[in-house]
């Protein structure tokens, strides 16, 4: 099944332009990179507050830089995908890629849940307010998932087989 | 000058740097060095945004809590780079894209330190910030993009 996803994947035109172009993949590199320092700053600044610092901002107002982590988020999918079509046999076998994945699952269930049962509690806490405990905790997941996302990525190469 | 980085890369340090199988050895100083840049630009973009009038909810007398976040990136930075630069001395000291990477990276501190005198004189607190401030914050904006795809493009030299 795998096997023939890679075949398949490696045939397309976008594949071959990622492999062969001198200049596609450092260029989504580079890109990748830029979306991971948006995600850092955004993310990291609503987590920061979450877990209880900044308390002289509002949540309400930390949210405003959300825009900017959802930005770094789907320039980094996009990239990401363009990475595996690209080359899918240095990701699928990788067990790097998989503990990557695995975070960024982690991520992104975290925010779900947290959106959905304490989102308009979120917007009404005011500049100066102590977070509850369940905020703290979602701040700490999500920092702490999006660092392992960061280091999974970066050991692509060293625990695995990817360039 | 070449002979001062030949022997630098011919030294023990810079062989285990380079050589040594260990995942705390090239794997965790590289991977310290992109968290150290997530972390700098990161938080500098953040600013540079709220200075050019974004999220504007945030108090501008706030700003300058982000400094001392983007001193440790900075710091991280400057400690894994210097070990990078040990681990390959005659490829980094004579690649022009490297260079680049630093002048940019100077510039870019130069910015924030320029940007972070402006926030405590508290001029955004009243309104927003004046075209003097965007303008440094565009530029810093800017700036590091090009450090980052520098940084990249290093791998492919």
């Amino acid at each position: 099944m795998s096997e023939a996803l890679v075949v398949w994947l490696k045939a397309t035109p976008v594949s071959e332009a990622m492999r062969t172009s001198q200049f596609i993949w450092p260029i989504c590199e580079t890109l990748h990179f830029i979306g991971l320092a948006l995600l850092i700053g955004g993310a990291g600044l609503i987590d920061l507050r979450l877990m209880g610092f900044l308390k002289s901002v509002s949540v309400s107002a930390v949210m405003q830089v959300r825009k900017w982590a959802a930005l770094g988020i789907a320039i980094n999918v996009v990239t990401g995908v363009l990475f595996f079509v690209g080359a899918p046999d240095q990701y699928i076998e990788n067990p790097a890629w998989y503990g990557k994945l695995l975070f960024l699952a982690v991520a992104i269930v975290n925010v779900v849940i947290f959106e959905t049962t304490q989102g308009d509690r979120m917007l009404r806490l005011p500049p100066g307010e102590k977070t509850p405990i369940s905020f703290k905790l979602a701040g700490a997941v999500s920092m702490g998932s999006w660092l392992l996302v960061l280091y999974f990525g970066r050991m692509l190469p060293f625990l695995g087989n990817a360039f | 000058m070449m002979e001062l980085l030949q022997a630098l890369e011919g030294s023990a340090f810079s062989t285990w740097l380079r050589e040594s199988p260990s995942i705390w050895a090239y794997p965790t100083i590289l991977t310290l060095h992109t968290v150290g840049l997530g972390v700098l630009v990161g938080a500098n973009w953040m600013v540079d945004l709220r200075v050019l009038g974004f999220a504007r909810a945030i108090p501008g007398s706030v700003l300058t809590r982000a400094f001392p976040m983007m001193w440790a990136g900075f710091w991280l930075n400057a400690v894994t780079g210097a070990l990078l630069f040990v681990g390959d001395p005659t490829t980094k000291g004579t690649t022009a894209v490297f260079m680049w990477k630093l002048v940019m990276v100077a510039v870019g501190v130069a910015l924030m330190i320029a940007l972070k005198r402006r926030l405590y004189g508290r001029e955004m607190d009243t309104g927003p910030a004046s075209a003097g401030v965007k303008a440094i914050a565009a530029t810093s904006l800017v700036l590091w993009i090009g450090a980052i795809g520098a940084g990249r493009w290093m791998a492919y030299v």
